[in-house]
């Protein structure tokens, strides 16, 4: 099993004898890894090589054809996702494409699992309002936006009202799908000063898939290569470019 | 070295066939498994999330579909109690009134309303919840801890099976008013004749009769539709073929629904209701 970081720590997200696959492909072939608690990593890997399935079969969005998966020491198979919201384990997941409730405004897209857990997270009302929009105003989402539908925003808009919905529950595991695809300067700053941010929190432990070695060179994370069904560490690479540093202004509910 | 394929024997088919069958049983059961296992699953912010989605899929359910069940119920008890009257002498007006009434509150009004509620309703759920899956809501939804069956199948079919009945209490009364409109049209004289028979024509077996009907008709529509559209996988275009699947394959079970239900109500009641 491959391991990261000190031994003595408690594991945050493991995989054991991982398979998953479609008719004609396996893209995961067996995968045996560990990532601490509070610790981060990266999956890199060729477009095609099940960086986004390793993602959601980790986050226990799904099921693996064998194998297990845990976060902490629950197996998640046997949790429903409320379940898991009970006993702590709160996931935030930021899918490639979004992943918004077409149908609802951009405010209700974050408010709607405040609501559901509502009494599991001991929010008010008003405490529901205010992580809202402490969360959407963390984005950068214009309060102009605030009733609109997702299809009405633009493409950053849209991604950074995915982070800012995976932001609400104040996760502890914290899966980003391609955070580097496609982003406009505003929304590729906020990504990254939030990757920096969560990165830094020891109580969130951090899993991101990349194809670009960039980013966990900036995050200075350590990176795994996903391969014809298989995890091994990536290559060091070099240090992150000069003068990229994180504005102060952002701080993470 | 170029290997020869078989097309595969009758035997082969037929066990592929029956394993498709089981597989589609199997997750059948487990769609209306898992929706009533998580609908009770305790959390309170969640009960209310529910309850007000619930409340919203009824509304759409049954009162939007309130005009288009009301001009189906007048033509059909128009058009029955034309076609009584048009037997002329074979019938008494009396009779013509037992028969609309037996006809209608037992047989056409639950099966009419569910095919309105599956044409309308069903089409929506199986093609919102496809396109749900297509756009990664659905995982969306469980990335946030919100359980899906608990917040899609839940309400949906809790709309479906209490707006069929309610819908059918509804479309009974407008096609016995309908009929009694047209008959008093067609002859003022016998009116008095052809209320004594719809009256003679109700019994006390009705209500449950009706109730078993129509609360399984608008599971069964709620149930298949929602099964359908989360039968969508990653494709757009798999969108409209469940939503037809959903439309057809409720209809169809629909009808045997009704048709077996109605069998089995007279061979265990038959004596009491003539």
């Amino acid at each position: 099993m491959i391991q990261i970081n000190e031994a003595e720590q408690e594991p945050g997200v493991t995989l054991d004898r991982v398979h998953f696959g479609f008719v004609t492909t396996e893209l995961l072939g067996g995968i045996s890894w560990e990532l601490n608690q509070g610790q981060s990593a990266a999956i890199l890997g060729a477009s095609g090589a099940g960086k986004s399935t390793l993602l959601l079969v980790a986050a226990g969005l799904i099921a693996p054809r064998s194998g297990a998966v845990l976060h902490g020491a629950h197996p998640l198979e046997r949790l429903s996702p409320s379940e898991r919201v009970r006993r702590g384990l709160r996931i935030g997941f930021v899918f490639q494409d979004g992943g918004l409730f077409t149908n609802m405004d951009t405010f209700s897209n974050v408010s709607l699992p405040l609501y559901y857990h509502q009494d599991a997270l001991g929010l008010s009302e008003q405490a529901i309002q205010e992580r809202t929009r402490e969360v959407l105003d963390l984005a950068q989402i214009e309060e102009r936006h605030f009733q609109a539908l997702p299809a009405h925003l633009s493409f950053g808009d849209r991604k950074r009202l995915g982070i800012a919905r995976a932001l609400a529950i104040r996760p502890n595991y914290f899966f980003f799908d391609d955070p580097d695809i496609g982003l406009d300067q505003r929304t590729a700053n906020v990504t990254h000063q939030i990757l920096s941010q969560l990165k830094a929190d020891p109580a969130v432990t951090l899993l991101v898939a990349t194809s670009r070695t960039k980013l966990i060179v900036r995050l200075e994370i350590p990176g795994f290569e996903l391969a014809e069904g298989k995890l091994a560490p990536a290559p060091e690479r070099s240090q992150a470019p000069s003068g990229w540093s994180i504005p102060p202004r952002l701080i993470i509910p | 070295m170029s290997r020869e394929t078989h097309p595969p024997s009758l035997l082969e088919q037929l066990g592929a066939r029956t394993l498709h069958v089981v597989d589609v049983a199997q997750s059948l059961i487990g769609t209306l498994w898992w929706a009533l296992r998580s609908s009770r699953a305790p959390g309170v912010g969640a009960q209310a999330v529910v309850r007000d989605l619930s409340a919203r899929q009824i509304f759409f359910t049954s009162f939007q579909a309130l005009p288009m069940i009301s001009a189906a119920a007048a033509f059909i008890g128009a058009t029955l109690t034309a076609q009584t009257e048009l037997l002329g002498g074979a019938f008494q007006r009396e009779t013509a009134g037992k028969i609309l009434v037996a006809v209608v509150l037992r047989e056409v009004a639950p099966l009419v309303t569910a095919i309105i509620v599956a044409g309308r309703s069903g089409t929506a759920i199986a093609t919102e919840l496809g396109m749900m899956r297509v756009n990664s809501e659905v995982l969306g939804l469980a990335s946030l801890g919100i359980d899906p069956p608990r917040f899609l199948i839940w309400p949906r079919l809790v709309a479906t099976t209490v707006s069929v009945p309610i819908l059918t209490i509804y479309f009974s009364a407008m096609a016995i008013l309908s009929g009694n409109v047209t008959a008093f049209l067609i002859d003022s004289h016998g009116l008095e004749e052809w209320r004594v028979g719809a009256m003679l024509a109700l019994s006390p077996l009705d209500l449950p009769l009706v109730l078993i009907k129509t609360v399984g008709l608008g599971l069964l529509v709620g149930w298949l539709c929602c099964y359908y559209g989360l039968d969508v996988g990653s494709s757009p275009t798999e969108v409209p073929q469940k939503a037809s699947r959903a439309v057809v394959a409720s209809l169809f079970a629909c009808i045997a629904y009704n048709a077996l239900i109605t069998v089995l109500f007279y061979w265990l009641f038959g004596a009491a209701v003539t």
